[in-house]
C-alpha cells in the first residue's frame, strides 16, 4: 500500500529531485506553484507581506519536503504551509479577517429584479464563442484581469484556488479556513462580478 | 415557488452540482419556464468556463524572480553548512 494519494509521476520526480536539494527542482517548484501561493497569502495579509511570507515558506520547505509522504498533492501542501503560516502570524498581530457572507447577491445584479422577484432587467449577454475564442480578445481578457484585481481578497483568493487551481472544495475551505456555506458566497460573488463585467465589455465594448 | 431572484442566488450551487434533488428539480422546472433565467444560467456557467480558461492565478515573473533569488541563495548556505544533510 503506497501513501501517495496522487501517483502523478512528474510530480513524483521533483518532489524525489526537491528531496535531494536539487537547484533546478526548486526554480521549477517556485515557477510553478508559487501564484497559488501568494494568492492563498493575500486571502489573510496585504501583498507586501505575502510575497515575504510565500518566500519565507519556500525556505521552510527546503527542510520540511523530506518529511512530505504525499497523503496530498504537492500543490495543497505547499497552499496549507503558506496557510498555517499566515494563521500564526495574524493570531500573533491579533487581526481578524472579516467577510459579509450575509448577501449571496451582488447590489449590482439585485437591483435587476422586480418586487415579486421577476427579473427587470434581464441579462443581456450573449455568449456565441467558446471561452477561448473570448480569451482571444487582448482586450476582454486584459479587463478580466483588471477586475479580478479590483475583488476583495477573500473572493479572489477564493476564486484562484477553486477555478484556476482547481482544489476540491474542502480543501479550498480547510486553507482559508472559511465554512463551506461561506466558501459558495464567495465564489457566487465573484462569479456575478465577473458576468457583470462581461456584459458590460460586450455590450459597450469599454472594461 | 421558486422566482428569478431566488434562483439567481443559488445559481453557483446548481452550476456545480451543490444542490440537493429537490432543490435542484425546482431549478430545472422554473428553467424550462424562464428564458431569462435560462440566459442567466448560461451566462454565469460561461463566465466560470472564461475565468478556468483565463490565467487568472498570474503574477508577475519579477515576483517569482525574487522569490527564486531568495531560495536560491538559502539553498546555498545550506549547501555550504556541514551539518546540513544530518
Amino acid at each position: 500500500m503506497t501513501l501517495n494519494a496522487h501517483p502523478d509521476p512528474d510530480e513524483n520526480k521533483l518532489v524525489e529531485a526537491l528531496k535531494r536539494g536539487e537547484q533546478a527542482a526548486f526554480t521549477e517548484a517556485v515557477s510553478t506553484y508559487s501564484a497559488g501561493m501568494l494568492a492563498v497569502a493575500r486571502y489573510y495579509v496585504d501583498p507586501a507581506n505575502a510575497e515575504e511570507i510565500v518566500q519565507d515558506c519556500w525556505v521552510t520547505v527546503i527542510d520540511a519536503i523530506r518529511r512530505f509522504e504525499g497523503r496530498s498533492g504537492l500543490k495543497t501542501w505547499l497552499h496549507r504551509i503558506v496557510a498555517n503560516r499566515c494563521k500564526n502570524q495574524l493570531r500573533t498581530s491579533h487581526r481578524e479577517i472579516t467577510t459579509d457572507f450575509s448577501e449571496r447577491l451582488e447590489p449590482e445584479l439585485d437591483s435587476r429584479f422586480n418586487a415579486s422577484g421577476r427579473w427587470a432587467t434581464p441579462p443581456k449577454l450573449r455568449f456565441d464563442e467558446s471561452a477561448d475564442a473570448l480569451l482571444e480578445n487582448g482586450a476582454l481578457s486584459d479587463c478580466l484581469d483588471k477586475h479580478l484585481g479590483h475583488l476583495p481578497e477573500s473572493q479572489r483568493s477564493a476564486l484562484i484556488l477553486y477555478e484556476a487551481h482547481q482544489h476540491k472544495s474542502d480543501d479550498v475551505c480547510n486553507i482559508l479556513d472559511v465554512s463551506a456555506s461561506n466558501l459558495r458566497v464567495m465564489l457566487h460573488r465573484a462569479r456575478q462580478k465577473i458576468f457583470l463585467m462581461v456584459e458590460t465589455f460586450q455590450e459597450t465594448g469599454e472594461c | 415557488m421558486l422566482m428569478c431572484r431566488e434562483l439567481a442566488g443559488i445559481a453557483s450551487d446548481y452550476i456545480d452540482g451543490e444542490l440537493n434533488t429537490g432543490r435542484r428539480l425546482s431549478v430545472q422546472m422554473h428553467l424550462m419556464m424562464c428564458r431569462h433565467c435560462r440566459s442567466f444560467i448560461g451566462n454565469l456557467r460561461a463566465s466560470t468556463e472564461l475565468l478556468r480558461g483565463h490565467s487568472s492565478a498570474r503574477v508577475e515573473q519579477s515576483v517569482i524572480d525574487r522569490i527564486n533569488h531568495h531560495v536560491t541563495e538559502a539553498l546555498s548556505h545550506r549547501t555550504e553548512d556541514p551539518d546540513s544533510d544530518r
